[in-house]
């Protein structure tokens, strides 16, 4: 590959591209680490001097960490497998037919991704107060469906692509109607685009500040970003409880990508790659 | 066979219908009331453009308008920048390189509420690193007051949307690099290409349809960018790193103006419907 000075050039890009990404994340880990007058400390210390799990242990058990942990869970986990379900015979539907009207149809779904949270949040407000769900976790997946729902029919629909039609024809010759053909042959063979598109989903939903800021209120509805964006407001910020903080709402983000990483990048690029 | 084919579609229909019936209950139903929701008066009942005529007058949602567009405008420059640079880089035969692009993908995942708060205390005059390592670079004489004065709080907000969101567009291009076939390169080569050529007539327009998906889904992501600012400025100081999306949510859920706050989230859904109609139409004509 290449010439001697550009392989240097080229291994020096991307060592600096590696500390500039992982500088700011070794800065939060350093001062969760940190007693709050070693954070307070001019000019600051690199590594902490005592390091200790305070600030970690704090903040969950001030916090009450364990619930926000429980419900960001259940409501990204719900959100996921539901846009994931629907997106998935939506997708099928627009891979393998050719329906009248199928152009507008796609349009829809591609402009519902680009109109803005704000401007549904004001109706789900009302909506939601009036029948009894705002201040719910179910609230908060009927609203996290509007963002994950239209990412998940593309998603689906760029991995049924992938799946040949001499599958389908196969079966439907044996006997089996579409929806067998649908749960019976295309679903098991989709695991890694389910996977992915399930983990986008989630994460979308983890990440989320704005409808968990406009939909709930009480402690016991508080997600795990919100109640971190909370601790950003209070009147004296601790910075190594708000580190430790961070850390936690963007371990179980790290984690799953992580562990899942393949999975996620072949998501992102199902619905853009094929010619 | 006409019977056969009517049967196909409707079912490709039955497919197609629940997602469909959801989509439009769960958000284009709110959309529609957030429509008429900004054609009401404030003090009830009939027809008024007023909110619309405000907006006009609002030097708020002014600055808030313009605030978007430079955020938006440097954020997805910056991002395809960098994530064209760092995807080349990536692309190449290296050693290390399946741990380099597993690490370049993190920022882009934890959740933008993080990012902020991160950056905001690198950010801190006294105690952040980032004034510290400029200082001991011999590249500050003095610590930067990043969230303050004119014109570093945007943009200091834009600099942290770099860092987070340049991963996604590298990925997306990294996989349209990996589908052109090694064997154009080849060929061109052979035909006396040099670099640039090779780059200029094989990489860009294979590159072609990853580069506006990218671009547009990350036009649309970064103008409905809201937890980033909101946890490391809240638009401000004062206003000076207010976007639409934070100072429709303030409309909402400070000042409780709904029907206003409705009018510049349609304006916003507006522009960014117009922005993104080039990418929804090539998108819906290749199906």
């Amino acid at each position: 590959m290449g010439s001697w000075p550009f392989r240097v050039l080229v291994y020096g890009f991307l060592l600096m591209l590696a500390i500039y990404v992982l500088f700011p994340f070794a800065w939060m880990l350093s001062t969760a680490a940190k007693t709050e007058s070693e954070a307070l400390a001019i000019p600051p210390t690199w590594i902490p001097k005592e390091p200790t799990l305070d600030s970690v242990i704090g903040i969950w058990v001030r916090k009450n960490f364990a619930l926000y942990f429980f419900n960001s869970t259940v409501i990204s986990l719900a959100t996921a497998i539901l846009s994931v379900f629907f997106g998935s015979l939506a997708g099928y539907g627009f891979s393998r037919f050719q329906l009248p009207g199928k152009r507008v149809l796609i349009g829809f779904f591609l402009a519902t991704q680009m109109l803005p949270g704000v401007l549904l949040v004001g109706p789900y407000f009302k909506v939601l107060t009036a029948t009894g769900l705002y201040d719910t976790r179910t609230g908060l997946v009927i609203a996290f469906l509007t963002i994950c729902l239209p990412f998940a029919t593309w998603t689906m629909k760029g991995f049924i692509d992938g799946v040949p039609l001499e599958m389908d024809e196969a079966a439907l010759v044996d006997g089996c109607d579409r929806l067998g053909v649908f749960f019976r042959i295309i679903l098991p063979v989709l695991g890694p685009g389910m996977v992915a598109s399930v983990l986008f989903a989630f994460l979308l939903a983890w990440g989320d500040l704005l409808w968990a800021l406009c939909l709930t209120t009480s402690e016991e509805m508080m997600t795990v970003t919100l109640g971190i964006a909370r601790t950003v407001g209070e009147f004296r910020i601790i910075w190594p409880m708000l580190m430790a903080g961070s850390l936690l709402g963007g371990l179980p983000a790290i984690l799953l990508y992580l562990f899942l990483q393949r999975f996620l990048v072949t998501g992102l690029t199902a619905g853009a790659l094929k010619e | 066979m006409a019977t056969a084919r009517a049967k196909s579609v409707r079912t490709g229909y039955l497919f197609v219908l629940p997602a469909l019936l959801l989509l439009l209950a769960v958000l284009g139903f709110p959309a529609l009331f957030s429509l008429t929701l900004s054609f009401r008066p404030e003090s009830g009942g009939g027809f008024s453009l007023e909110h619309y005529r405000l907006l006009l007058e609002d030097t708020l949602f002014h600055q808030a308008f313009w605030n978007t567009g430079l955020l938006v405008g440097l954020s997805v420059a910056a991002h395809l920048g960098v994530g064209l640079a760092v995807a080349l880089a990536l692309n190449l035969p290296l050693r290390g390189q399946p741990a380099l692009r597993l690490v370049a993908l993190l920022p882009w995942v934890v959740p933008d509420v993080v990012t902020g708060i991160i950056w905001k205390w690198l950010y801190n005059p006294l105690n952040g690193a980032l004034n510290d390592i400029l200082l001991r670079l011999g590249l500050l004489a003095a610590p930067l007051d990043w969230l303050g004065g004119r014109y570093l709080p945007l943009i200091s907000v834009i600099l942290a949307n770099v860092w987070r969101g340049f991963p996604f567009v590298m990925i997306i291009l990294l996989a349209g690099l990996q589908a052109i076939p090694r064997e154009r390169y080849e060929a061109a080569s052979i035909d006396g290409a040099n670099a640039l050529q090779r780059f200029r007539y094989i990489t860009l327009p294979g590159l072609r349809k990853m580069l506006i998906v990218s671009l547009a889904l990350d036009t649309v992501w970064e103008v409905r960018r809201f937890g980033l600012i909101q946890a490391m400025t809240q638009g401000g100081p004062g206003s000076l790193t207010e976007v639409l999306s934070t100072l429709v949510y303030k409309q909402y859920f400070a000042f409780f103006r709904f029907e206003y706050a409705s009018a510049m989230a349609v304006v916003m859904a507006g522009v960014l419907l117009l922005v993104s109609l080039p990418y929804i139409r090539m998108i819906s004509r290749e199906e």
